[in-house]
């Protein structure tokens, strides 16, 4: 599988919010906890929908989350 | 391990552990006279595997309840079509050339051929929940 340019910030938005586990996240997106992990980890890029979704959990805009192109972690 | 992975783990070893059976016990694929047994053989062997199949899902769901009543995700939904893609080209390929073979270079009977093709099958759903597996594990 070709490595993703798609980079995030999950991480430091998680720990930013009250140190948010991957499960109470996944939970308030509605995908599972492995599934949170799999993003976080850039092993999978999500659907724009869950992408807004996320944005939406932490309250900042999609391209705070999500970065295309440059490395954050 | 996700709650997706293990019902993997538990279909992929109740197919190879039943068609293990199945295969060992039913070794006439070029017999010239099989007799009716080779069909209730098949059938007992389907029957073993749902049967196996339904405990380890209530066993599944009694031990993960909250797991159980969730919903796949579009990651779990794009990994089974991921595996599913798989399967077919191992279905096809073993169909048509399990039917080459039986055919044309050891001329095995009718029944030999739905056997090879049945074969076809239970390898393409081994590869199913084994790329299932394998794509669970690496996140996509």
């Amino acid at each position: 599988m070709a490595p993703t340019l798609v980079t995030n910030s999950i991480r430091q938005l998680r720990f930013a919010h009250g140190e948010m586990t991957q499960q109470a996240l996944g939970e308030r997106v509605g995908v599972t906890r492995q599934t949170i992990n799999a993003i976080e980890a850039g092993k999978y890029s999500p659907s724009l929908e869950v992408a807004f979704r996320m944005a939406e959990v932490f309250g900042v805009r999609v391209d705070e989350v999500f970065h295309y192109g440059k490395a954050s972690r | 391990m996700s709650f997706r992975e293990k019902t993997a783990w538990v279909t992929l070893l109740a197919i190879v552990g039943v068609s293990l059976l199945y295969w060992f016990h039913v070794p006439t694929l070029f017999d010239p006279h099989p007799g009716t047994w080779v069909l209730h053989a098949m059938a007992v062997s389907l029957l073993a595997y749902l049967l196996i199949e339904c405990v380890a899902w209530i066993v599944l769901r009694v031990k993960y309840p909250q797991d159980a009543r969730t919903p796949k995700d579009e990651r779990e939904r794009l990994i089974d079509l991921k595996a599913i893609r798989v399967a077919y080209y191992v279905f096809t390929a073993c169909a048509l050339g399990g039917m080459f073979v039986t055919l044309h270079v050891v001329g095995a009977h009718i029944v030999g051929l739905g056997m090879v093709i049945f074969m076809a099958f239970v390898l393409s759903q081994i590869v199913k929940h084994a790329a299932r597996i394998v794509y669970h594990r690496r996140g996509a």
